[in-house]
Formats: C-alpha cells, structure tokens, sequence
C-alpha cells in the first residue's frame, strides 16, 4: 500500500473513495428498486393472457426467389419502401441493389473495405448508406444512369472510432442512425455530415438499432454486447429504458409504446442473428446460425414453422414494408425471398 | 456490372498501422460470429465520472412509470387482433396478389 507523500493529498484520496462508495451504494439501492418493481409488475405471463387467443394453422411459406451474385457472406439487407427493391451488403465489399421481383441487380457499388456489415435503402428509394470495417457509413445516391459510377457521388456522413454494426434513415433522407463497435449510436445529418446527437450509455460495442414505428417516430432501441437493449428519446439523447436480455419480463414505459415490449421478446430466443415481426406483430421470424429461419407466434410462445433452404447462418432478415414477404441474407452468399 | 471504388493506397505508416488493424479485426469476424466474443469498451469500474451516470441513469429509469404485464399483454394482444386483418404473411393472400408468388417474374414495361 503506498503512502500519499503530502496529507492533503490522503484527504483529497478519502474523500474521492467515500464518494465512489456512496455512489456505488445508491446505484446498488436503485437497482434493488428497480427489481423490485418489475417484480411486483409482472403479474402474469404474455402466454397466459394469450391463452383464449385462437391458435394459428399451418403456414406455407417457402423461397420465392433466390438473389445469387455476392461473392462472400452476406451481412445485411434492406427493403426499399417500394416493397420490390432491396439492398444488400457484404464481406466481399460489394453494396448490391436487387429487383427482388426479377432477380436483376440494378446497382452494384464496391466499398474501400470488406465486411461491410450495414447497408439502409433511404426511405425516397433515391439513395443507399452502408459500412462496416471503415467505421463510417457512407451515402451513395442512386443514379438512373446505369454507365454512372456511384463512387464517384459518394457522400462520407458518420464517423465512427471503431466498426458499424447497423444503420437506418429516420423518417427523411436526411437523417441517418449509425451504431458503432464504439459502445455509441449516433444521429447524423446526411446532408453536412454534422453529428446532431449521441447516444452513450452501452458498456460495449452496439450492434444492432431499430426505429420506433410511428410516423413521428421519436425514439429507438439499441442491442449490445453488454447484453442490453436500450429504448433512446432521439430528441434528447437520453436512454429512456434499459432491458436486461437475460429476462423475459414485458415492463412497458408510459410512453405505451408497443413495440418496446415487444422487443424485450427476442431475449427468450438464442442463438438467432435477426429478427422482424410481421405487420400486425404476430408472427415473429428469426433468422438463426443453424442456417434456418423460425417463425414464432408472439402471444402464445409457441413455434410454428420452421423454414429451410440456406446453406450456411442466417445473418440477416427483414419483413417487406407491405408485409407480403421476407427477405433473409446469408451466410451461403445468397438471399431469398420468402411468402 | 459492377463499378469499382478504389482509394488511393498510400505507404505512411498510420496507413500501415490502420490497415493492419483492419486486417486483424477482419481475422477476428473470420472466426465466427464476431459479435458475441469482441468487447472493444473496458470500463474502470473505479471512474467517479462513470459511477455518477450510472447513478443518474438509474434514477431515471427508476422514475419512468410503469404497466403490469398482464395490462402490457392485452394491449400487446389488442393490437395483434387489430392488425391481424392487414397482415399479408399471417392471413395468406391469394398467389395471384403476391407478387412474389407468382410463377413468372413480372416485367416493367
């Protein structure tokens, strides 16, 4: 044990550890309350409530359409709001806009690095973001001109100091949500490539980020490596609530948002790389690292249907914006269309 | 067709450093699923700065207002039973208004 060599020095120490010990006992009394509380609140569970619900029947759901071209993994997807199109990134760097009605590859972009692990489709269809390993996310807007080179309108907007693990437009082409291997999430404007907000709060790197669904959507939830999803307030870069995944307690803030209950769900399912919902919430699909997708029905807990045809992880998976169909990315380099 | 987006190489040796990094990072994801085994963030559990946001943060969460479960799963089942109508994948629409179902692909004219 060293000595302080002046004795203001060991008061200013006391003083310092007296506070870190009051801090920590506070924290401890908070989060003795906090369990508490959602003790006494969890007065049932969703299945129970759910029981008088009808069950569903057989699904029939199998590949409509298979989109081959990547060269490696793919890491993520997108639906453009016209519900046909659909970008994908991958670890052979390559950013792929597809007719997913057609199969045709409209647009084909090759980033400075591999594993680009995030790709959006801007909501006006007009642009695409995407990055990874460069630990930024890059805009490009999409030319009508097939001969153009997309590289050349490339358009640098969030700054990351490690990975990008996902990324979303908010409601315009004009704001982007980027979640780093940093521990942060950040909202930028697409246009300066100014930082509007930040979002500190995960003890490890975020990897996953989705938006509220409302049109005057306002806040978003964050997964982490510390095993958190995080409800954010984008107006004030506050973390509103904070789930810890090892529980499968519903608890909802007053804000009656629906979806964050929902989200607190996906803690009872391991082993899957994504998730969506289906437009009335429910049907949950899972995409897992057994190479299958899971289909789930949310308010009774049971499975329902289990989907083959990947050949290797199931990484990505999203539900079309009108709801007729899924698209999953794969590990096995493709991606399929399901109805 | 593709088009290619290459930057300039350069040899400085933040270059070097950087894309060493890169490639290291690249072999970690090369050996799974890179999400579960990196944490890039150690936090000192010693911070002041820290403990007090934790603290703050707590309190925060501590005044939000809470619903049952049992009140949060009749609005989640509400909900559910009011979209079920509008929901193309849990009520099965016929192949001939899927356009994914269809057999052939369509064409834009």
């Amino acid at each position: 044990m060293r000595s302080p060599p002046i004795p203001e020095m060991a008061t200013q120490e006391v003083q310092l550890s007296e506070t870190l010990a009051h801090l920590k006992t506070e924290s401890d009394t908070l989060k003795g309350k906090l369990e508490e509380e959602r003790a006494k609140l969890h007065d049932v569970e969703l299945h129970q409530v759910a029981e008088k619900v009808e069950g569903l029947g057989q699904f029939v759901m199998k590949t409509r359409r298979t989109l081959k071209g990547h060269g490696n993994k793919v890491l993520c997807m997108d639906w453009c709001k016209d519900k046909r199109r659909i970008v994908s990134s991958s670890q052979d760097g390559k950013v792929i806009v597809w007719d997913a009605f057609t199969t045709n590859k409209e647009h084909a972009v090759t980033m400075p690095c591999t594993w680009v692990m995030a790709c959006a489709y801007a909501p006006s269809g007009c642009a695409v973001a995407c990055g990874g390993l460069d630990n930024k996310c890059s805009v490009y807007p999409l030319s009508l001109d097939k001969n153009e080179n997309l590289a050349a309108k490339k358009k640098s907007v969030a700054m990351h100091t490690n990975y990008l693990s996902a990324c979303s437009f908010t409601n315009s082409d004009m704001q982007i949500l980027t979640s780093s291997g940093d521990g942060t999430c950040a909202l930028w404007d697409v246009e300066s490539g100014q930082l509007l907000q930040s979002f500190h709060g995960h003890a490890a790197d975020v990897l996953c980020l989705d938006l509220a669904p409302s049109e005057t959507g306002n806040t978003f939830v964050s997964g982490g490596c510390d095993k958190k999803a995080n409800v954010w307030d984008m107006r004030s870069g506050q973390c509103i609530q904070s789930f810890e995944t090892h529980e499968s307690d519903i608890n909802n803030s007053s804000e009656a948002d629906r979806e964050v209950a929902i989200y607190s769900k996906e803690s009872i399912i391991f082993g899957v790389s994504s998730v969506d919902f289906s437009l009335s919430g429910r049907l949950l699909f899972g995409g897992y690292n057994d190479y299958t997708i899971n289909v789930w029905d949310v308010l009774k807990g049971t499975r329902v249907s289990i989907l083959f045809g990947h050949e290797n992880r199931v990484s990505t998976l999203r539900v079309s914006p009108d709801g007729t169909a899924f698209c999953t990315g794969s590990w096995d380099h493709t991606l399929r269309t399901w109805a | 067709m593709v088009t290619s987006a290459m930057t300039p190489t350069t040899n400085s040796p933040e270059a070097l450093a950087e894309s060493q990094e890169v490639l290291a990072n690249a072999q970690l994801f090369e050996r799974g699923c890179p999400k579960a085994a990196m944490s890039s963030k150690m936090q000192s559990s010693g911070s002041i700065a820290q403990a007090r946001r934790t603290v703050q943060q707590l309190r925060l969460e501590a005044s939000i207002e809470r619903i049952k479960v049992s009140k949060a799963s009749s609005d989640l089942m509400r909900y559910c039973g009011e979209h079920a109508k509008n929901d193309p994948l849990l009520m099965g629409i016929p192949a001939s208004e899927n356009p994914f179902k269809d057999k052939k692909p369509c064409t834009v004219l």
